[in-house]
């Protein structure tokens, strides 16, 4: 009885090898083979594909066919093969922190939003002033997609068009709140001056950007763009989602402005080198825990 | 300090001293086995074979370009070098290399004895070989176009009406078509065994959101093989009626579309670019936290932006058709999606990033090919997001522009992370280390001649040269640009000559690896190398998504930081 226990526990049931796949896989191949050389070989092909779900049929009706496979065993240690590790002081709260909570997404997708509502008013106005109409900037804007539109005459960028509607709903919804995401991502990092950041830094840097690489991707949309007015527009956009991101991320607190940009950035964290206490107290539920 | 970590495990090791057999019989056993780890190295010997065919095949193409005025090759043998070299590539050596090390590795990661449907395994692996056995039959049994060829020779895209018996007598596409349509079947059935082996035979513990990033990869890669691959076939059968029984899908003569071929490939084709990179990706999650002694950054994140890019990648695939003249609606629409896939793509640049950041890296030669993988992945995106753009399409479209943008993806990303992957599993299926010092020339070699090659190759595209050009006159200014890209594919063959024989070697005198030479956290590392044909004598249960970390040290393990164990542990701490 201990013997036939034993040797239950020193086997295991695996699938049989078998080489019934392997011939209905060459009998498939032939059948396609023959297509291309005679049909003789499909039909060669065929009979070796039928003999290889007979086969197959057999391994597994009415049970799947096993072997045992023999196991031996022996204890073995799973250690680290560093036998060196040098480990920093443990702090109360034994492993480092880090500020996972700096930023949520609905505070993105709000300050996109409210800025992209706000982009739209200074574009407006320019269509107003400049070509007696309110579509014109929108149309303009559609012209990013419908390449045609971009050598269109002014006339026609000044009428109503349903599709540049939409189009230009799209990419400015889309575009708006992707930058509102990217402004909640980024603006925790970097919670001074965050006006001028917001406000000013990154649309001045982005409309560079988008200056330099339109001239190369659409020339011709590049010159009807008025920068002035991109400018302005931007900046709405960049002070209302920097307002509305600040207003509801909820981390400039002191503590962690005081954090050096890797933490506030979430790569990693140096709770040891501030008193853990300083972070602990804070009731700030956007504080690094 | 010095830390020993007490063992808490007890493994199982079958004894290794066999008596010699005789080779017929381990012929035997290897083609009758449903192993999942003899069919997932039965599948990269099988790649590796055509990876070298089809890079004598790109050497030859290279020697013919590197000269204007060249006549090494015939003009009809180079149109059968780059259909073959493209062909081959994707499906017989791209997908199925991956395949095979997802079949090896995936039940081991998971704490599985084999995978799903072992005959499964067996029959894909068998049938996708058999595939690419017929499309080199072509050579012996084709008639190609203009009746002088062998080999298909319409590209490994085909275009209609190229296809059609008018302009390709004689069966060399028929044999594109069939073994297409044969490795698909294998393609389908290793997908369908890999979802099925990671729902339903996880070890206990193993929870989704335990999973191995590796894993989660698989399963996003074989969703989009589900995806992708029929329509291909589907395509691959309305070829054949058009050339076996008359019908007229793809003849615009007949009222048939041209473009509706292109739309069905590239449905597939580019999601076929996420089903050979994903894998990669796999790789890099598991090898750069190792190298950087640390946990992946934002775990949560790369399975969101995984799954992300399949699902965006299915609706990307027009942006190979911008200069069909798509419309504007169209032309928009497939810009957004193309670039949009750059969002979740860079997030994972960015975690891996992080994950190197701060870590204590280990610059091994596996090492190495995943950081060469960050940067030229990243310049891969770039060029692609510039693609991306139609009117920027529309000046580079089908030139040697496009040719180096996505060999900077199959090889600076895929193939350097599928070198990396070599490195890192090889001492866990041979037991043997491969050498490092042949590992770092191969690496810098590589490097060289990969920059040397693809960097320059933008050259020639921004000048105008097209793709698939036979020959070029001297006064176009291509000559120095063709001749340095050649050279460099000179050295890229020495590179992989060394690491052929860094393989060879190590296998036969290679230091003895163990079963953790990397003191690495995944599964895979618990077993001997090379593991026992059932993997574990006792399955393993897993409490985090680094099982080995926690093995070695149990004072600061893993499970305890992790979301749904440290709420009602803390919990329950609370209220004593």
């Amino acid at each position: 009885m201990h013997g036939d226990h034993s040797q239950q526990k020193n086997e295991l049931q695996l699938p049989s090898p078998t080489a019934w796949p392997m011939v209905l896989a060459l009998g498939i191949a032939l059948v396609l083979t023959g297509m291309v050389t005679d049909g003789i070989v499909s039909i060669l092909g065929g009979i070796l594909a039928v003999a290889g779900m007979v086969g197959w049929f057999w391994q597994v009706l009415p049970h799947e066919a096993h072997e045992a496979v023999e196991v031996s065993t022996e204890e073995v240690r799973i250690v680290s093969s560093r036998t060196l590790a040098a480990r920093l002081p443990i702090g109360p709260m034994h492993r480092k922190i880090i500020p996972v909570e700096t930023f949520r997404i609905v505070t993105g997708i709000k300050g996109g939003i409210a800025g992209g509502i706000a982009m739209a008013v200074p574009a407006v106005i320019f269509s107003v002033l400049k070509y007696h109409s309110i579509w014109y900037a929108m149309n303009l804007l559609a012209a990013g997609g419908f390449i045609s539109w971009a050598g269109a005459s002014n006339a026609f960028l000044s009428e109503f068009h349903l599709r540049g509607l939409l189009a230009a709903l799209v990419i400015h919804g889309l575009t708006s709140l992707l930058v509102g995401l990217l402004y909640g991502a980024m603006l925790p990092m970097f919670p001074k001056y965050p006006i001028l950041t917001a406000g000013f830094m990154v649309p001045l840097l982005f409309t560079g950007i988008l200056r330099s690489a339109l001239g190369i991707v659409s020339p011709i949309l590049n010159q009807r763009i008025d920068w002035f007015w991109f400018v302005i527009s931007q900046i709405a956009f960049g002070l209302v989602c920097g307002f509305v991101v600040n207003l509801q991320a909820k981390v400039r607190t002191p503590q962690f402005q005081a954090l050096p940009f890797s933490v506030r950035a979430g790569l990693h964290s140096d709770l040891d080198e501030r008193k853990h206490g300083e972070l602990t107290d804070s009731d700030d539920k956007d504080t690094p825990r | 300090m010095a830390t020993q970590t007490p063992a808490t495990e007890v493994l199982d090791l079958t004894v290794r001293k066999a008596p010699r057999r005789h080779w017929l019989e381990v012929l035997h056993d290897w083609v009758t086995t449903v192993d999942h780890k003899k069919i997932g190295l039965m599948y990269i010997g099988y790649s590796l074979i055509f990876l070298v065919v089809a890079g004598v095949e790109a050497l030859l193409m290279r020697i013919q370009l590197a000269v204007p005025n060249n006549h090494f090759v015939s003009p009809q043998v180079f149109n059968g070098l780059f259909t073959m070299h493209g062909t081959t590539m994707v499906f017989f050596v791209g997908m199925p290399i991956l395949f095979g090390f997802g079949n090896y590795l995936i039940p081991l990661m998971i704490g599985a004895r084999d995978m799903a449907f072992p005959r499964l395994n067996a029959f894909s692996f068998w049938i996708s070989a058999f595939g690419g056995l017929l499309l080199y039959f072509s050579y012996l049994g084709g008639s190609g176009l203009y009746g002088a060829g062998s080999a298909p020779d319409v590209g490994w895209f085909a275009y209609a009406p190229l296809t059609a018996r008018v302009f390709s007598p004689g069966h060399s596409t028929d044999y594109w078509t069939l073994a297409l349509l044969l490795s698909g079947i294998g393609t389908i059935g290793t997908a369908l065994n890999i979802v099925a082996t990671t729902i339903c035979m996880r070890c206990p513990g193993m929870k989704m959101s335990r999973l191995p990033l590796l894993v989660w990869l698989y399963l996003v890669t074989s969703g989009l093989t589900f995806v992708a691959v029929g329509p291909l076939t589907a395509a691959q059968i309305m070829l054949m009626l058009d050339r076996y029984v008359g019908s007229h899908f793809f003849d615009t003569q007949a009222g048939g579309s041209a473009v509706l071929w292109m739309h069905f490939f590239w449905i597939f084709g580019h999601p076929e670019v996420y089903i050979l990179v994903l894998p990669a990706f796999a790789f890099a999650n598991e090898i750069i936290p190792v190298f950087s002694r640390k946990a992946i950054f934002g775990y949560p994140a790369m399975v969101a932006a995984s799954v992300g890019i399949g699902f965006i990648s299915l609706s990307v695939w027009a942006h190979h058709m911008f200069t069909v003249g798509l419309g504007p609606g169209a032309n928009t629409f497939f810009t957004l999606a193309t670039m949009i896939i750059s969002v979740p793509t860079g997030i994972k640049i960015f975690n891996w990033l992080a994950t190197l950041w701060g870590g204590k890296i280990h610059f091994t030669a596996a090492m190495m090919f995943a950081i060469g993988f960050l940067f030229q992945f990243l310049i891969a995106g770039l060029t692609g997001i510039m693609l991306s753009v139609a009117p920027f399409d529309w000046q580079l479209g089908n030139s040697y522009f496009v040719v180096a943008h996505f060999h900077y993806v199959l090889v600076g990303a895929i193939l350097f992370m599928i070198f990396s992957a070599f490195y890192y599993w090889y001492p866990k299926i041979t037991g043997r280390m491969l050498s490092e010092r042949l590992g770092k020339w191969h690496f810098w070699l590589f490097l060289i001649g990969f920059h040397l090659t693809f960097d320059l190759m933008h050259v020639p595209g921004l000048l105008g040269m097209p793709r698939r050009i036979y020959t070029y006159e001297a006064d176009r200014g291509w000559m120095i640009w063709n001749m340095l890209v050649s050279s460099g594919a000179a050295i890229q063959a020495v590179a992989t000559l060394l690491f052929v024989f860094n393989m060879v070697w190590s296998y036969f005198k290679g230091a003895v690896a163990g079963a953790d030479p990397w003191d690495a956290w995944t599964l895979e590392w618990s077993t001997t190398s090379p593991p026992p044909s059932y993997n574990f004598a006792k399955i393993p249960s897993v409490g985090s998504r680094r099982p080995l970390w926690d093995l070695k040290h149990p004072e600061d393990p893993d499970s305890d930081y992790e979301m749904e164990q440290s709420v009602p542990r803390k919990r329950s701490e609370e209220s004593k």
